[in-house]
C-alpha cells in the first residue's frame, strides 16, 4: 500500500464546515473551457455557468488535509444564483450535511456554496459522493 | 450573420433532440484536471486506478456535464437563454478514455415565471456512451427569454 495519507468515511464529521482559498476567474480559464466543451458564448465576459461549479473540487484541494477516498461521485443538486463575470473571484464553502454507512462504504451528502468577493452567494447545491471506508489494511 | 435563437414560445414540450458523438480523449481529463484543479487519483493515477473497480482512469463527472452542455448546442438551435437557473443531475456510470457520449435531451416542461417577458423551461437529459448505456441523467431549468 502507498504511504499517502487519506481520509475515509469514518474520518468524516456531520456538520464540519471547510472554507476555500479563492481563485479569480480570467479570459483564460473561459478560454480554455470554451475549447474543451464547446458551450456557445454570447459575451466573452461572461464565465459559463457550470465552470465555477466545476472549480469547486479543486479550490477543496487547496485545504491542507488528507485527500478523501471518493469511489465514486453519485450526485448533485445546483442552482445559479447569479451570473459571474471575468475578474470575479470566487471561493468555496462547503458543510458535510450527512453521512450514511452501507456495507461497502458510505454515502456522504455535501452542502457547497460558490462566494465572490463580495461575500454574496452566487452558486450553491449538494454533492452525494461514495466514499471508501478504512480497510483493515488501511487501518492507522 | 443572423443568429437562430429559439425564444420560450417557439420551444414546444416533448420536443427531442439527439446530439453527435464526441469522444472524450485523455487529452480532455488533463486539461480538466489542469483548470479545474480536480486532481482527485480517480482522473490522473492510471496505476493506481489499474487495481480500481474501473480499472483505469476515468473522466471527471463535472467533465461530462460540460461536456453535455457543448454537446447540447450542437444538437438543437440556441435557446433565447437568459440565464442557466439549475439542474438535478445522477452520475450512473464511469465515462473511460475512448469513450464516445452522445446526449439525449428533451423539454420536459414549460413554465410562465413572475416576469412576463421570460419563462422557465426544464429539459431532461441523458448522457449515452457507444454502447447506449445511460452514463449521466438529469434535468436542467433554463430561463428563456419569450419573442418580444
Amino acid at each position: 500500500m502507498s504511504a499517502v495519507a487519506r481520509s475515509y468515511f469514518e474520518d468524516v464529521t456531520v456538520e464540519h464546515v471547510e472554507e476555500t482559498p479563492a481563485l479569480t476567474l480570467t479570459e483564460a480559464h473561459v478560454s480554455i473551457y470554451h475549447g474543451l466543451t464547446r458551450e456557445l458564448a454570447p459575451d466573452p465576459a461572461l464565465v459559463p455557468d457550470l465552470l465555477p461549479l466545476c472549480f469547486t473540487p479543486g479550490l477543496g484541494w487547496r485545504v491542507p488535509k488528507p485527500p478523501l477516498e471518493v469511489l465514486a461521485f453519485m450526485g448533485l443538486d445546483w442552482q445559479v444564483l447569479r451570473q459571474l463575470r471575468v475578474g470575479d473571484t470566487i471561493h468555496s464553502r462547503s458543510r458535510i450535511a450527512s453521512k450514511r454507512s452501507m456495507r461497502d462504504g458510505g454515502v456522504v451528502v455535501e452542502e457547497r456554496e460558490v462566494i465572490d468577493q463580495r461575500g454574496e452567494v452566487v452558486q450553491r447545491g449538494r454533492f452525494t459522493y461514495l466514499v471508501a471506508k478504512r480497510s483493515k489494511e488501511n487501518q492507522a | 450573420m443572423a443568429e437562430l435563437r429559439r425564444y420560450f414560445d417557439e420551444i414546444q414540450t416533448g420536443e427531442e433532440y439527439e446530439s453527435p458523438g464526441r469522444t472524450v480523449t485523455e487529452t480532455d481529463i488533463v486539461i480538466f484536471a489542469g483548470l479545474s484543479g480536480d486532481y482527485n487519483v480517480l482522473h490522473t493515477d492510471a496505476e493506481f486506478m489499474k487495481q480500481s473497480i474501473f480499472g483505469e482512469r476515468i473522466a471527471h463527472g463535472l467533465l461530462g456535464l460540460a461536456i453535455q452542455a457543448g454537446l447540447f448546442t450542437r444538437a438543437t438551435p440556441a435557446y433565447a437563454t437568459l440565464a442557466f437557473v439549475g439542474l438535478r443531475w445522477k452520475f450512473k456510470g464511469p465515462i473511460k478514455i475512448g469513450d464516445t457520449i452522445r446526449l439525449k435531451a428533451k423539454v420536459l416542461a414549460k413554465k410562465e415565471t413572475e416576469k412576463p417577458d421570460r419563462g422557465l423551461v426544464t429539459v431532461q437529459r441523458m448522457v449515452v456512451n457507444q454502447r447506449d448505456e445511460v452514463v449521466q441523467e438529469g434535468e436542467t431549468d433554463l430561463i428563456v427569454e419569450r419573442k418580444p
